[in-house]
């Protein structure tokens, strides 16, 4: 089930969930693919082979900054934060996001 | 925890990619490690959690390629994008971008098609293998300018030597060749032993000479140039092996050489060997200065190296021969700096001309964006506000000052293909100008111009555009008013107005120096004197008493003509410079001791002094015509009159008189008596002072002298006259080079008058480039105080008040600028005093005219932009408020 709903994934609902994973607070890689895998109750899972690549897009996009900090288990791990671009990204897309979901259910709703 | 740190070292080191690698391999890791900490906790085995966690991960060199990929795409895309919006911003200012471009074409053209000049007289070596170790080789002694040296001492040099692979000699003679139908004129290199090794090149077609040829006595054998085979044997393979006639000699051809050995002798036809030995080998003969000589160095060897190995054996020689060497000293020079030293001073000093005016086309561009950035503020700040980082719009502007600098680099490179030819045209004659041309080097020079000037004026522009919280600049929407801004441009327009002055001043005194040699009194008549010549073969030099008979019948001729007040032959053309004094002795009355006497030589006809208007000082004409004794060698028979003039007698004969001694030429002989003192003229220059001269008196110095004659009307006037009569006389003669006096001296001095010409023009351009921009910055001021202006205008204040004020700060601005860029020019006018004749670098008349001009030109570069501000409605301005 992961694996076939990893692969048909929405294109850009990757950035999307990064971008909201760090809404709060700036986190590790391993921390991001974690939390996803937490929110979404063990049923998506983010292939760690395409994470950093994605990470390092965003980087580049402008949307996140990274910085070396120390992790809980005191090794030093690059931290990722949102930018006010990658903030107001995030807004954008979450807005456009919802409204397509609840369009999606509407038509796909049982009549 | 050793692993990290060893990785952190590394970081250090390593440039951007492997740190890049470094890190990503440090953040995958830590990944790898806190997802197997977590499967253990959630109860698999180590090796069971390290093998899943490794699964899912994959393979991490995949993994750092990948995300190193998102960086290095986007290098270039954001490039593109870059160059992308840089030619929308041309588009949408087509006139700013137009100016810009222009103004850095000029700026860059000028300095590229100088730089042309500079690669071909300095840069680029000789046609030769190996160029850089071919040297001038001279001797030095404290009593003669001479350099030549004797075929015996080069001898010697070349044998003794521990520096050189080989060290040869040679000098040209014009000759008569008469294997043909008509006797020709040849001009032959006598050359010494290992000629061809020197340069290290060989024949296109046929052999060297070979060592028997080389020997006294052996068969004489010739090397043909590429033009004199085209031209005599129609390229004919089969011209090898024929023979020529010249001097009573047959050589064999034993070789053609190629069309690119222009060198030493650019219109060489034969090369004929000299073996050393006979004559040559005499120890009397030491004394004698025959050979331009030139050197190969051996591989690594460096010129003050050879130059103390020569020394050494100089000092050998002066020990064996001390009558004729011992005062001698031997000197090394690289040979390409010593062909174009001529050039050296002009070509340098156009570079420089160029630089200063790519300089200040640099500040003008910088000016002007500066001013655009100004307007673009707002823009700046929504960049900003949209996440682009200060580098980052300091690249999009450097890209788009980089984008105009590449057009104008084109439009500077087509101007310089134009001002090359123009060049090649003009100076063709200067030594390797001929060789400039526009190709990759100029264009690759061209390119780095345009980055250079994209730095020097865009990115302090770009900086100061971007200095500051660009964020926070949103809550302004007027351009700020910053009197440290305006200072800033002041500067600039200052800075412009200063570099313009030193040009114009150097042109200034280029021209003043033209205008002085134009003024000079040569001391002979230029005006009214034709100049010719009437063909003739060399073979007439067998016979001298014909030729001689026949050069008078001739100036007989001429002097018929009515309208030609005199006639007279000369070898050499008067006031044309570039001849070499001789020494010449006393045949009685003087001692060993005494000094040598050098003089400039000159061969003319008696009736010289008559036509060129040359006042007699004391004692009497030439009388006696040369006694012209049966002589078959080629040169000049025994001249038994001659005059001297006024330097002569006071230099040499201080106190007593030189008439009625005998002098002998170099070559010896009874010697010619010295009948009269003539006046001083400029003969060696007009730029020359004039020196001791012997006037030989002899008509024919060899078959094709110069015919001057000093006509009555305009001298161009007579020229279809002395055709019409020279053919009744000589039907199967011709005459040709009919020009006038003036028109050769003109020739003469044409370095001088290019020079000139292209400095003005430069300085012209820069000055231009300083009154635009003073402009530009006045006008921005006006600009951004127009509201001001309304409100002093609604206030009361006088129109007429506020003009004044802004056009007294362009012109105060121009008056400081215009002051420091004279100071400059005084403090660095000696880089100039070796090209100025008859004014100082600090010569009043110019630096006055220079501060007339600038600040005349400041004054109307001030006031227009100071009208327009002051013709502000007051009611308009606050209504737009």
């Amino acid at each position: 089930m992961p694996e076939s709903l990893q692969r048909d994934l929405l294109p850009g609902t990757l950035y999307m969930m990064i971008l909201r994973t760090l809404q709060d607070e700036p986190l590790h890689g391993y921390a991001i693919a974690k939390r996803i895998r937490e929110w979404s109750r063990g049923d998506l899972e983010i292939d760690d082979g395409s994470l950093y690549p994605a990470l390092n897009r965003m980087l580049v996009k402008g949307w996140l900054k990274a910085d070396w900090g120390t992790s809980e288990n005191n090794r030093s791990a690059r931290f990722y934060r949102l930018t006010a671009s990658g903030r107001k990204q995030l807004e954008q897309e979450s807005t456009t996001f919802k409204r397509m979901v609840r369009s999606i259910q509407l038509v796909m709703a049982d009549r | 925890m050793s692993w990290w740190k060893a990785i952190g070292h590394r970081i250090g080191h390593f440039g951007r990619r492997s740190r890049f690698d470094a890190e990503m391999d440090i953040e995958l890791r830590f990944h790898l490690d806190s997802q197997i900490d977590d499967l253990e906790r959630a109860g698999l085995s180590h090796e069971g959690a390290v093998a899943q966690a490794r699964r899912r991960l994959g393979s991490r060199l995949r993994t750092i390629e990948d995300a190193r990929q998102a960086w290095q795409f986007r290098w270039i895309e954001r490039l593109a994008s870059n160059l992308r919006y840089a030619l929308r911003q041309c588009r949408k200012h087509p006139g700013f971008a137009a100016l810009v471009i222009l103004t850095l074409g000029l700026g860059i053209g000028a300095n590229s098609a100088v730089f042309a000049a500079v690669d071909a007289v300095f840069l680029r070596s000789l046609p030769f293998p190996e160029a850089d170790r071919l040297v001038h080789v001279y001797q030095r002694h404290p009593k003669t300018p001479l350099t030549q040296t004797a075929p015996a001492r080069l001898e010697d040099w070349n044998r003794l030597n521990h520096t050189f692979q080989a060290m040869t000699g040679f000098y040209a003679e014009d000759v008569s060749e008469t294997s043909g139908d008509l006797p020709e004129k040849l001009t032959q290199v006598w050359v010494a032993p290992r000629f061809l090794d020197v340069w290290g090149i060989t024949p296109a077609l046929g052999r060297d000479l070979s060592p028997d040829e080389l020997r006294e006595g052996g068969a004489p054998a010739v090397l043909i140039s590429d033009g004199f085979w085209r031209r005599r044997f129609a390229a004919d393979p089969g011209a090898v092996g024929r023979q020529l006639r010249i001097g009573g000699l047959s050589p064999t051809i034993v070789g053609v050489m190629p069309a690119t050995f222009q060198f030493p002798i650019r219109d060489a036809d034969v090369w004929w060997p000299v073996p050393f030995g006979g004559m040559w080998a005499q120890p009397r003969m030491r004394a004698a200065t025959v050979y331009f000589t030139v050197g190969r160095l051996k591989r690594g060897v460096s010129i003050a190296q050879a130059r103390a190995d020569l020394a050494t054996v100089q000092s050998q020689l002066a020990k064996t021969y001390p009558k004729t060497d011992a005062d001698l000293s031997a000197d090394v020079q690289p040979l390409d700096a010593e062909m174009v030293r001529p050039v050296r001073g002009s070509v340098w000093l156009m570079f420089g001309s160029a630089s200063v005016l790519l300089l200040i086309a640099c500040v003008n561009v910088a000016g002007l964006l500066l001013l655009r950035s100004i307007q673009r503020q707002h823009e700046m700040t929504i960049r900003a506000s949209l996440g682009g980082s200060r580098r980052e719009v300091v690249w999009q502007l450097l890209t788009e000052t980089g984008v105009l600098a590449v057009l104008g680099a084109g439009l500077g490179l087509a101007i310089a293909a134009a001002a090359t030819r123009t060049f090649r045209v003009f100076a063709g004659s200067l030594p390797r100008m001929d060789e400039i041309r526009i190709d990759w080097r100029i264009a690759l020079y061209a390119l780095a111009a345009a980055v250079t000037v994209t730095f020097v004026c865009g990115l302090w522009p770009a900086l100061r555009a971007t200095a500051g919280n660009l964020n926070l600049r949103l809550l302004r929407t007027a351009p700020r008013h910053g009197t440290g801004r305006h200072r800033l441009q002041w500067m600039l327009a200052g800075i412009q107005i200063s570099m313009a002055v030193t040009l114009l001043v150097a042109a200034g005194l280029l021209v003043r120096t033209l205008q002085e040699i134009g003024r000079v009194s040569p001391g002979f008549e230029v005006r009214s004197i034709l100049t010719f010549h009437v063909s003739a073969s060399y073979a007439e030099t067998t016979d001298y008493r014909r030729m001689t008979e026949r050069i008078d019948r001739t100036l007989d001729t001429l002097r018929a003509i009515p309208g030609v007040a005199a006639a007279t032959t000369v070898e050499a053309l008067p006031g044309i410079p570039g001849r070499a004094q001789r020494e010449v002795t006393l045949v009685e009355g003087r001692s060993e001791d005494q000094p040598k006497l050098f003089a400039d030589n000159r061969y003319v006809a008696g009736s010289y002094f008559e036509t060129l208007k040359i006042p007699l000082l004391s004692g009497d004409w030439c009388r006696q015509t040369a006694a012209v004794q049966a002589m078959s060698a080629p040169r000049p028979p025994m001249v038994q009159a001659a005059l001297v003039n006024r330097s002569f007698a006071n230099v040499y004969f201080s106190g007593s008189s030189p008439i009625g001694h005998r002098l002998v030429d170099a070559g010896g002989g009874p010697g010619a008596l010295i009948s009269g003192i003539v006046a001083d003229t400029r003969e060696q220059g007009l730029n020359a002072p004039p020196g001791p001269t012997v006037y030989w008196c002899f008509s024919a110095p060899g078959p094709t002298p110069f015919f001057l004659i000093r006509t009555i009307g305009d001298p161009a006037a007579i020229a279809g006259t002395v055709r019409r009569k020279m053919k009744e006389l000589e039907p199967a003669r011709a005459v040709y080079g009919l020009t006038p006096l003036e028109e050769h001296l003109d020739e003469a001095y044409r370095e001088n008058g290019l020079r000139a010409v292209i400095v003005a023009g430069f300085s012209i351009s820069a000055v231009l480039l300083a009154l635009i921009g003073l402009y530009g910055t006045l006008g921005y001021l006006v600009d951004t105080r127009r509201r001001e202006v309304g409100v002093r205008l609604a206030l009361g204040a006088l129109r007429q008040h506020i003009i004044g004020r802004f056009f007294a700060q362009g012109l105060v601005v121009a008056t400081i600028a215009c002051a420091i860029g004279l100071g400059v020019s005084v403090l660095f006018g000696r880089l100039l005093s070796g090209m100025l004749y008859g004014v100082s670098t600090a010569d009043p008349t110019t630096l006055g005219f220079v501060a007339v001009i600038i600040l005349g030109g400041a004054g109307i570069a001030s006031l227009v932009p100071s009208v327009r501000g002051a013709r502000v409605e007051a009611v308009q301005v606050l209504r737009d408020e």
